[in-house]
């Protein structure tokens, strides 16, 4: 049988692509640092265009539309890559005259590296669920606009259906790209993916749930970038003596902050990614053991968010050694180098992994941190129960150095409790409808809305059934079915206390309306049972009570706020924020 | 000579449209009369007013004051505050009529001292405290990114009313460079620069009278305001520099700048079909983008505005100018008790901002003790400058929720409800 291309071999899965490691600023010998990336192979158009990204190269500064990147056909069937520095067989190639000049001024690389990290990001968020994953914003396609426009800003936006990348004056007058930052692409990409997730994410609704999509999409951006060896080795060898092996002094938890941690915050380009460079600085620089969640200092969302940064890039270098602890010694004293940095590359890909996958296992609406702590453990568990390498303990002790604990519905060891599902009836619907039929899953949800412990005077909502295929350690697929409801009831402000006893903010016009959510996240096991079922109630006086302070005080009652531009102005704000000492 | 102690007070105010000017004329024994005037400026006249409404506003003025002291308040650099000060090539313009008046003194807010924006020795910097002079430098980059959003509103391929919306509040912050300057050198006395708690400068001018300044605050005065200007005057300097790369401004032809000339697709307007959609969302995006950044920028401006309460016998008016929530911060938090007690029995209220959702902070509202929904004597009155259709939508000014509780809660008078054929509105209060 010969397959489309005419070849009797199976199409390959995987294109490789050339992108800026991080971003033009982080050189090795006066070069800038590239790495090579598996992207999904499909066919492309001029763009480049492909079935999930579509390219569009408008600078609305000075209206002009550049000529899109065109990759040619190679003879293997996959596309040649006009920036790359290895050849086909993977042997280094030699660095062409005036590369980095041509990557800093050709748009059409660019435009290649935009497209390179958004499927990479969307690759490694498809492979962490087992499925294909939507964005948040309608269509298959987001465009992505590499120059936008001349401001010091780059964002997602839901209605425009897009990725938009700022370009701006640097201190030495030269233009600075946001599109050549590979954190930002991928940051903003985060935004795109979680919000095709859990679109209740964007809302307003506490600190906890306004710092999330910022603090994930960083952690996702930052273990993206740790996970490429090329750069992890770079930041190694700045600040260790060369040669092939590295000393254990130099392989300590505060030894690696400074060389890997704060070393990528100080390479970063200067004013290009001032945001989230702090967000990793003070990863380092934040004392653990302090009550961070309750200080005013930490309400604000940036440094919220920044909590869970650190948090999670604590326990990657608490990972990275646990891993390397298992390997031994060359020689008395040295690591073999290659294997530190293959080992650290490693540990970031499987956290990036995990931190993908805890979001099937989050409630869809006013998400804490405490619920992603509790996601995080209960989906690692479920895929790799043994835990040689002893991640979930990491995350914990880190999370809670935070001042981050588990959620209070959670077990005693911080995982979620699994659902008792004695009284559940299944005998009304059907098993193969529940894998993918919203219809059938409200239909379940009706017929055991006493059992599930769900309010029935709201309007209650399917919003997706996804099933989810991942391998776990044994080489055995793990299969489950996410569905996930939510409700939502709307009162006037004086009803909420006798209907709910949601206590309201004392000022609040007693007429106003308000709008209030619940909902619930249901994993259904291979069996199609349910194994979890991990939700806010919509009756929870107390968070409602809460919830509604937060959105009095913050002034997203007041009907000024606009969702859709949130994430702009929080990146806004975010570039706007002045350097703290600690 | 004038006694010791006003018996009334006149507030006219003047029918500028979308701007403010307010001219206070305290009348002593002997009908002798010492004025002040509070601003003079507008961004949109009234519809139908006539050419040269301005100059018949400036000399109104003038006839009134006459020979009388006087004296001038420009509460911050809006122009819909101070555009009425501009002079005129001929010699005849709105600025030189009120230059012509000789005012005793000019009261301005400290962040409009010039020793703060030069570079070498600073002594203002001793008076108003460590950033006050980078406070100053965000300011000028202010009026640098306002003129290039006004540029980028233009330049053409923005939706209409973001256009419109750019240019109003962009040209509003564009620096009035000759109006600044005929402030800084008309009166007779050196300018008075004035911060939270310091003199008015207008206790010769009004005797019998105690003029409160309640802001706005230095950089110094407030741990909160300093952390706020230190990461907004930042951001502003990063924000100038960043707008340079599309600016127009920026190159000698007033052509913009092309990123990549040699890769050049199409320069519009007639756009591939594959590339229309993206490319009107990217100019809605980016009229959004733009249109945050003057909002804040407005803002930061607004806050510069001197907040005076006029005390004379049992009476007080309060002329906050356009001051927004963080130059109210100092005055309305816990430690200035002073400064609420002085609000609780406010007499009459100058509504801040033109009526707009964020000058008028709820904190400051619930203070206002005589606010009653019965008329009568004693009910608080309130004087509201504005132009309804100027902003619109979410934007609105004046905003409804407000002008329904001054209507309920206070004695109005909105400029918006003037007849056409009116220059001015007076209020006469007995003090």
């Amino acid at each position: 049988m010969r397959n489309t291309r005419g070849s009797r071999h199976s199409l390959v899965n995987t294109q490789k692509l050339t992108i800026i490691a991080q971003d033009p600023s982080v050189r090795i010998g006066g070069k800038i640092l590239m790495s090579e990336v598996d992207v999904p192979a499909e066919e492309l158009l001029a763009g480049p265009r492909g079935y999930r990204v579509n390219v569009i190269d408008f600078d609305t500064a000075t209206s002009t539309l550049y000529r899109p990147a065109v990759l040619k056909r190679a003879k293997n069937g996959q596309y040649e890559d006009a920036f790359a520095l290895k050849k086909a067989d993977g042997t280094p190639r030699k660095r062409p005259k005036r590369y980095d000049h041509k990557l800093v001024s050709d748009p059409t690389f660019h435009a290649q590296n935009v497209y390179a990290i958004v499927m990479r990001t969307l690759a490694q968020f498809e492979f962490a669920l087992g499925r294909r994953v939507p964005w948040g914003s309608q269509g298959h396609q987001i465009h992505v606009a590499p120059h936008a426009f001349a401001d010091a800003n780059a964002f997602y936006s839901r209605e425009h259906r897009g990725i938009f990348f700022g370009y701006f004056t640097g201190p030495s007058n030269r233009p600075i790209f946001t599109c050549l930052s590979h954190d930002i692409v991928a940051h903003e990409t985060t935004h795109a993916i979680l919000d095709g997730i859990r679109s209740r994410y964007l809302e307003p609704s506490s600190p906890d749930q306004a710092a999330f999509h910022e603090g994930f999409a960083d952690i996702i951006a930052l273990l993206s970038i740790f996970s490429l060896p090329d750069l992890v080795g770079q930041l190694l060898d700045r600040s260790t003596p060369r040669g092939r092996m590295i000393s254990k002094a130099h392989l300590t938890a505060d030894a690696l902050k400074q060389s890997v941690l704060l070393g990528l915050a100080e390479e970063m380009g200067v004013g290009l990614s001032k945001g989230r460079e702090s967000a990793l600085r003070r990863s380092v620089k934040l004392r653990a053991g302090r009550p961070y969640m309750s200080m005013p200092e930490f309400s604000e969302e940036h440094d919220r968010g920044e909590l869970l940064v650190a948090a999670m890039m604590n326990a990657f270098l608490e990972i990275w050694m646990s891993r390397l602890a298992k390997i031994g010694f060359v020689s008395p004293g040295k690591r073999d180098r290659s294997l530190v940095v293959e080992e650290g590359a490693r540990a970031a890909g499987h956290l990036l992994t995990m931190s993908i996958r805890a979001l099937d296992y989050c409630p869809p609406t006013d998400i804490t941190f405490a619920d992603y702590l509790s996601a995080l453990l209960t989906v690692d568990r479920e895929v790799v129960p043994d835990d040689k390498y002893r991640y979930r303990a990491a995350l914990l002790r880190h999370f809670n150095n935070f001042d981050i604990r588990h959620a209070t519905g959670a077990d005693v060891d911080g995982l979620w409790k699994q659902f008792d599902g004695r009284e559940l009836v299944y005998a009304r619907t059907h098993f193969d409808s529940m894998l993918r039929d919203k219809e059938e899953v409200f239909r379940f949800i009706w017929e055991n809305r006493k059992a599930l412990d769900i309010d029935d005077r709201g309007y209650v909502e399917v919003q997706s059934v996804r099933p989810s295929i991942r391998i776990g350690p044994d080489g055995f697929t793990l299969r489950e079915t996410v569905a996930e409801y939510v409700q939502i009831m709307t009162l006037q402000a004086k009803e909420l206390k006798a209907a709910l006893k949601i206590t309201p903010p004392p000022d609040l016009p007693p007429t106003m309306r308000i709008r209030i959510f619940g909902g619930g996240a249901l994993i259904f096991n291979e069996y199609g049972q349910l194994k979890y079922k991990i939700a806010n109630r919509i009756e929870d006086a107390k968070r409602q009570t809460a919830r509604l302070k937060y959105l009095w005080e913050s002034g997203a009652l007041d009907g000024d706020q606009q969702d859709g531009l949130r994430l702009a102005r929080l990146h806004r704000a975010r570039m706007a924020r002045a350097e703290r000492s600690e | 000579m004038a006694a010791s102690a006003p018996n009334s007070l006149n507030i006219r105010t003047y029918q500028v449209g979308f701007g403010d000017c307010f001219l206070l004329s305290f009348t002593y024994d002997g009908s002798k009369k010492r004025h002040v005037l509070i601003d003079f400026g507008t961004k949109a006249l009234p519809p139908g007013a006539p050419k040269g409404h301005m100059l018949r506003i400036a000399n109104d003025i003038k006839a009134t004051v006459g020979d009388d002291p006087f004296a001038v308040v420009a509460t911050h650099r809006h122009q819909d505050h101070i555009s009425g000060f501009q002079r005129s090539s001929n010699g005849k313009g709105t600025g030189d009529v009120i230059r012509a008046m000789k005012p005793k003194v000019v009261v301005q807010p400290w962040t409009e001292e010039p020793g703060l924006a030069e570079t070498a020795n600073k002594p203002a910097l001793k008076r108003f405290g460590d950033g006050a002079d980078k406070r100053v430098a965000a300011l000028s980059d202010i009026h640098e990114i306002a003129a290039h959003v006004v540029e980028a509103a233009q330049r053409g391929g923005l939706p209409r009313e973001a256009r419109d919306r750019l240019t109003l509040i962009g040209e509003d912050n564009v620096k009035n460079l000759d109006a600044v300057k005929n402030l800084m050198t008309m009166g007779q006395e050196d300018p008075v620069y004035v911060f939270s708690g310091t003199k008015s400068g207008l206790d010769s001018l009004l005797p019998g009278v105690k003029v409160h300044v309640l802001g706005p605050p230095t950089v110094a005065q407030s741990d909160k305001i300093k952390s706020y200007a230190k990461t907004s005057d930042q951001y502003w300097n990063f924000q100038a520099r960043a707008m340079r790369a599309g600016s127009s401004l920026a190159t000698s032809k007033g052509k913009s700048k092309v990123l990549f000339p040699r890769h050049v697709a199409s320069a519009g307007p007639n756009y591939p079909v594959e590339a229309r959609w993206l490319i009107y969302h990217a100019r809605q995006a980016q009229a959004e983008q733009l249109l945050s950044i003057v909002t804040m920028l407005d803002k930061v401006m607004n806050n510069t505005s001197v907040i005076l309460v006029f005390e004379a016998g049992a009476k007080k008016f309060l002329f906050p100018g356009d001051a927004q929530l963080e130059n109210w911060l100092y005055a309305l938090d816990g430690t200035n008790d002073k400064y609420k007690a002085l609000l609780q029995s406010v007499d009459l209220y100058k509504v801040g901002h033109h009526g707009s959702w964020n000058a008028t902070p709820k904190k400051l509202w619930s203070l206002f003790k005589k606010k009653s929904a019965a008329s009568g004597q004693g009910r608080l009155k309130t004087l509201m400058s504005t132009l309804e259709g100027v902003f619109h939508e979410e934007h609105e000014v004046p905003r409804g929720k407000l002008v329904t509780e001054l209507k309920s809660q206070s004695d109005l008078l909105s400029t918006n409800k003037l007849p056409n054929s009116d220059l001015f509105r007076d209020t006469l209060v007995q003090l």
